[in-house]
C-alpha cells in the first residue's frame, strides 16, 4: 500500500507541473500588453508609452518568457502568487479567505449531497421500481433539471421576502447558509443519487449476493456487504464533487453574493486581474489532481485488487 | 409505513426549526438598526481607498475625503480652501485654509498637510497625467499656519476645476503615508470628510459612520453601509425585503437594478428614484484618419449621424432612462451652450448626402464609390449589452440606405488599444462628465491614446490642435468662450463624434429620505446632506 501511495503521488507532481506551465502560458497568450493591462486594471485614466515602460521594469516583463515562469513556480510554491494588478495586494490575501468561504459551502453541501443521495440511493435500489422508487427519480429529475439561477431567485424570494425567513444573500450568520447549500444539493443530488443507485443495483445481481443469500444469510448483513462494496463508488463521486462544485458556484455565488472564489474570478476575468486568475486556476487544478489521487487512494483500502491492476 | 412517515416528519420539522433559527436571528439584526441608517447595494468592492491612485471606490472615497474647492452648479465654491488668490499672471494660487479642520485620526488640516498631499501625487505624476494640472505644478509652498502657495509653470484656466475633483488632489492624513509617499500604498485612510470608514470586508461590506467632528456639522445620516451585491434579482429582492435601501448608478454608470424594477419599487411607495440631469453623452466616434476608409469621407460620416434614430434608443432600448442627443455636450455643459444645430434622423437625407458624395449603388446593393464598396466596422464594448443592441439596430437602419456596417464586439482594453492606435473605423465610447467637461474630452481629440486619430483627417486638424492648445492656457474668458465655440462647431460639422444619448444617474432611495442630490463630480453623492423625514 506505501509504495502505491508513493507511485501515485508521484503521478500527480507533473501534471501539476504542466497544469502550471499551460495556466502561465495562456495568460501570456493574449494579445495585450500586460503593463497596459495592469494599468488600466488600476483604473488610470490615461496611460502613456512612459507610464508602460515603466510598469514593464516594475513587473520585470522585459525578462524571457522562461525565466519568469520559473520565477512565478518557485514562488507558487511559497504560495505567493504575486500581486493583484488592481489592488496591489498579495493575490493570496485574496484568494485565501475567499476559498475558504467557497469551501466552507462547498463542503456542507457536499456532506448534505453525499447524505440525501447515498441514503435516496440505497433506499431506491432496494425498493427497486416501486412507487417511491419511482416517485423519488421523478422528482429527483425534475429537481435537477431546474436552472439553479432561477430556483436561486424563487427561493430568495420565497422565504426571504414573503415569508421573511431568511436573509436574501451574503454569509453573516449561519441563516445565510440555508438557501445557497439547498439550491447546490438540489442541483447535484439528483446527479449523484443515480450513480449510487445504479452501482448498488449492480451489486444486487453479483454471484456473492446469490451466494449469500443461498447460503441464507440475513437481509440485513448482504445489505451491509453490498453497501461496502458499492462505497467505492460514493468515494469517488464524494472526491469528485468537491473540486467540481469548489469550481462551479459561480452561478451560485454570485447569486447570493457569497463572498468566495466564484465572484472573485468573475471580477478577476472582467478586470483581466492575471496573477489572480493564474493563481484560481492553479489552485482549482490541484484541488482536482490532489482529490483525484485521494479518491484512488481510498478506493485501494477498499479494494485490495486496484492496488495489484498498478 | 408509519415509521417511513415518522422520519419525513421529523426531518420536516429539522428544517423549519433551522429556518426558524434564521430567521430569529435575521430579524434580531433588522430590530437593531436605527431609522437613520443608509445601507446601499453596489456590485464592486469599495477597494483601496487612497485616494491618490484609481482602483478606490469614486462614491466611497467622496464620502472621506475633501478637496481644497468644490465644483458646484454655481461654480467653484469653498471647500478646505475658504478662499484664495490667483496671481495677475495665473500662474500662483495662494490658498487661505479652513480653520480647526482635523482629519478622521485627530491629525490637523494645515498648509503642511497640503503640500505634503500635493507632493506626494506630483510625485507619481506619470499615472495622473489624464489631468494637465499634473504637468503644470512647478511647486508647492507653505506661507503660514493655514496658507499655501501653489505655483503653475504657465497659466492654465482649469487649474481650479481639476483640484475639485474627487482624485488625486485630495486629503489624507500625512500620518498615513508610506514613508513619506502615497504612491506605493497608505496605512490607513483618513480624510477630512462626513465620513469616516470604520470597517471593511473585503467584497462584502464597508461601513462609514458619521464624522462627529466634521467642520460642516454632523452629518444626520449616522452610518451608511455599503453592501456587495450583483446587479440584478439579488439587489431588487433586498430592496424589497429591506436589507438594502439605496441604489445609484455606479461609477462605470451601470445600474444594479433595471429601469422596471426601479418603477416597481416606486409603485410599492416604500421608495423614490430620483434622475440627475444630463451627465455625459453616449456616442460612436468616426475615425477620420482611418486610411483607406469610407469613414474618412465626411459624408458618409454625416449620413451615419442621420441614419441612427435616437429617439427608438432612448425610448426603447434605454426604456426612457437616458434622453436622445443632438450634439456631442448636453447645453448644461459649460461653454457648450452654443446653439449648434442637430442633425435630424433622416434616412432620405442620409441617402442624398451619400448619393451627392459620389457613393451608388444599384438596386438594394452595398453603395460604391470608385469600385470600393461602403462597407465599415463598428466596434463595441462586448461586456454592454446596451451597445450591442444599439449596433444592431443602427446596423440594420444603415443597410436600408446601402452602408455595410460589421459589429465586432471586444473587451473594454481591447477598445481602448484600438482607439489609441487608430485601428477603427468606429466605435462606441462616451464624453468624460458634466465635470470634467468639455476641457477633459477636449483635451483629449488631440491625445495620442484617445481621439488624436479621430481628428486627424480632418482639414483643420491642425488649426484644431493649436485652439485646444490656446483654450487650457487663456486667461481671457471671452477668448476661451470664442475658442470652445469654433472647437465644438469645428467637430460638429465635421461629424467626428456622432452623439446617441445623454446618460444620468439614477437613485433610489427610500421614500422618506429628503435632500437628494448629485453633485457635479458625477459619481459622488452629498450624504451628508440627506436626512430622513
Amino acid at each position: 500500500m506505501n509504495g502505491y501511495i508513493i507511485k501515485r503521488t508521484l503521478l500527480a507532481a507533473p501534471l501539476l507541473i504542466i497544469i502550471s506551465f499551460l495556466t502561465f502560458a495562456l495568460n501570456h497568450l493574449s494579445p495585450l500588453n500586460p503593463a497596459e493591462v495592469v494599468l488600466r486594471a488600476q483604473g488610470v485614466p490615461q496611460i502613456t508609452q512612459a507610464l508602460i515602460a515603466e510598469t514593464e521594469a516594475a513587473l520585470g516583463m522585459d525578462r524571457p518568457f522562461l525565466i519568469r515562469y520559473a520565477d512565478w513556480l518557485a514562488s507558487c510554491l511559497r504560495l505567493d502568487f504575486g500581486d493583484s494588478y488592481i489592488t496591489g495586494t498579495p493575490v493570496w490575501s485574496l484568494l485565501g479567505p475567499a476559498l475558504l468561504n467557497t469551501l466552507k459551502l462547498t463542503m456542507v453541501s457536499v456532506i448534505a449531497i453525499l447524505a440525501l443521495s447515498v441514503g435516496l440511493g440505497i433506499l431506491c435500489a432496494l425498493k427497486e421500481g416501486r412507487l417511491l422508487d419511482r416517485s423519488v427519480r421523478g422528482v429527483s429529475f425534475f429537481l435537477t433539471s431546474m436552472p439553479s439561477a432561477w430556483l436561486a431567485a424563487m427561493m430568495i424570494w420565497y422565504f426571504s421576502v414573503k415569508l421573511d425567513w431568511l436573509p436574501t444573500s451574503g454569509m453573516d450568520s449561519s441563516a445565510g447558509y440555508i438557501l445557497p447549500v439547498t439550491v447546490l444539493t438540489v442541483s447535484y443530488a439528483g446527479i449523484y443519487f443515480r450513480i449510487i443507485r445504479s452501482s448498488m443495483l449492480s451489486q444486487l445481481y453479483e454471484d456473492y449476493t446469490l451466494y449469500a443469500r443461498a447460503c441464507g444469510l440475513p437481509e440485513r448483513k448482504i445489505t451491509l456487504r453490498m453497501l461496502k462494496n458499492s462505497m467505492q463508488v460514493a468515494v469517488s463521486v464524494f472526491c469528485m464533487a468537491v473540486p467540481v462544485i469548489l469550481g462551479s458556484t459561480v452561478v451560485v455565488e454570485s447569486i447570493f453574493a457569497w463572498p468566495g472564489l466564484g465572484a472573485l474570478t468573475v471580477n478577476s476575468i472582467l478586470g483581466r486581474d492575471f496573477p489572480v486568475i493564474q493563481a484560481y486556476v492553479l489552485v482549482l487544478a490541484a484541488s482536482f489532481v490532489v482529490f483525484n489521487t485521494l479518491s484512488d487512494l481510498i478506493n485501494a483500502a477498499l479494494n485490495p485488487r486496484l492496488r495489484k491492476e498498478f | 409505513m408509519r415509521k417511513k412517515s415518522t422520519i419525513f416528519v421529523a426531518a420536516v420539522t429539522l428544517v423549519m426549526l433551522l429556518a426558524g433559527c434564521g430567521a430569529a436571528e435575521n430579524r434580531q439584526a433588522e430590530a437593531g438598526k436605527p431609522g437613520q441608517e443608509l445601507v446601499y447595494a453596489t456590485v464592486k468592492d469599495i477597494n483601496d481607498m487612497n485616494p491618490h491612485l484609481y482602483p478606490g471606490s469614486m462614491p466611497a472615497q467622496g464620502m472621506v475625503y475633501e478637496s481644497l474647492v468644490e465644483n458646484t452648479a454655481d461654480g467653484i465654491q469653498p471647500l478646505l480652501a475658504e478662499s484664495w488668490e490667483i496671481s495677475p499672471d495665473g500662474t500662483v494660487y495662494t490658498f487661505h485654509l479652513r480653520q480647526g479642520v482635523t482629519f478622521h485620526d485627530g491629525e490637523a488640516f494645515n498648509a503642511e498637510a497640503v503640500k505634503q498631499n500635493i507632493d506626494a501625487v506630483q510625485h507619481n505624476s506619470a499615472k495622473h497625467t489624464w489631468i494637465r494640472l499634473s504637468s503644470k505644478i512647478k511647486g508647492t509652498k507653505v506661507t503660514g499656519e493655514h496658507t499655501f502657495k501653489l505655483i503653475l509653470s504657465e497659466p492654465y484656466y482649469p487649474a481650479l476645476l481639476e483640484l475639485s475633483m474627487t482624485r488625486p488632489y485630495v486629503f489624507l492624513s500625512p500620518k498615513d503615508f508610506q514613508n513619506g509617499e502615497t504612491k506605493d500604498g497608505v496605512k490607513g485612510y483618513h480624510g477630512t470628510g462626513p465620513y469616516r470608514l470604520t470597517e471593511h470586508l473585503t467584497d462584502q461590506s464597508a461601513v462609514f459612520e458619521a464624522n462627529a467632528k466634521y467642520w460642516n456639522g454632523t452629518p444626520f445620516i449616522s452610518k451608511i453601509t455599503v453592501k456587495v451585491l450583483p446587479t440584478g434579482e439579488t439587489t431588487f429582492l433586498a430592496l424589497q425585503k429591506g436589507e438594502v435601501n439605496f441604489v445609484f448608478t455606479d461609477d462605470r454608470g451601470t445600474d444594479s437594478i433595471d429601469t422596471e424594477a426601479m418603477d416597481r419599487l416606486a409603485e410599492s411607495g416604500a421608495y423614490q428614484v430620483v434622475r440627475s440631469e444630463p451627465m455625459n453623452t453616449k456616442m460612436i466616434v468616426a475615425n477620420s484618419g482611418k486610411a483607406d476608409s469610407p469613414v474618412q469621407d465626411k459624408a458618409v460620416r454625416e449620413a451615419v449621424w442621420h441614419a441612427i434614430d435616437r429617439d427608438t434608443i432612448a425610448s426603447q432600448i434605454f426604456s426612457g432612462k437616458e434622453t436622445p442627443a443632438g450634439t456631442l455636450f448636453s447645453s448644461n455643459v459649460n461653454y457648450a451652450d452654443i446653439g449648434l444645430k442637430p442633425r435630424a434622423y433622416d434616412l432620405q437625407k442620409a441617402e442624398r448626402l451619400l448619393e451627392e458624395a459620389g457613393w451608388t449603388r444599384s438596386g438594394e446593393e452595398t453603395r460604391m464609390k470608385e469600385g470600393k464598396p461602403l462597407t465599415m466596422t463598428l466596434f463595441y464594448d462586448a461586456a454592454s449589452l446596451s451597445q450591442k443592441t444599439e449596433a444592431e439596430l443602427i446596423q440594420n437602419t444603415v443597410k436600408g440606405i446601402g452602408m455595410k456596417l460589421e459589429l465586432l464586439g471586444e473587451d473594454s482594453s481591447s477598445i481602448a488599444s484600438r482607439r489609441a492606435a487608430g485601428d477603427y473605423d468606429l466605435l462606441f465610447n462616451q464624453t468624460w462628465g458634466l465635470a470634467y467637461d468639455p476641457q477633459s474630452t477636449v483635451s483629449a481629440f488631440t491625445s495620442e491614446t484617445a481621439y488624436y486619430h479621430a481628428i486627424k483627417g480632418i482639414s483643420r486638424a491642425e488649426q484644431l490642435k493649436d485652439e485646444i492648445e490656446e483654450v487650457m492656457v487663456t486667461t481671457d474668458e471671452e477668448k476661451r468662450k470664442a475658442l470652445y465655440a469654433d472647437i465644438l462647431t469645428t467637430v460638429h460639422e465635421e461629424a467626428i463624434f456622432i452623439p446617441l444619448t445623454n446618460g444620468n444617474l439614477t437613485v433610489v432611495a427610500p421614500g422618506n429620505l429628503q435632500g437628494i442630490g448629485f453633485k457635479q463630480t458625477q459619481f459622488e453623492l452629498p450624504f451628508e446632506r440627506m436626512s430622513f423625514k
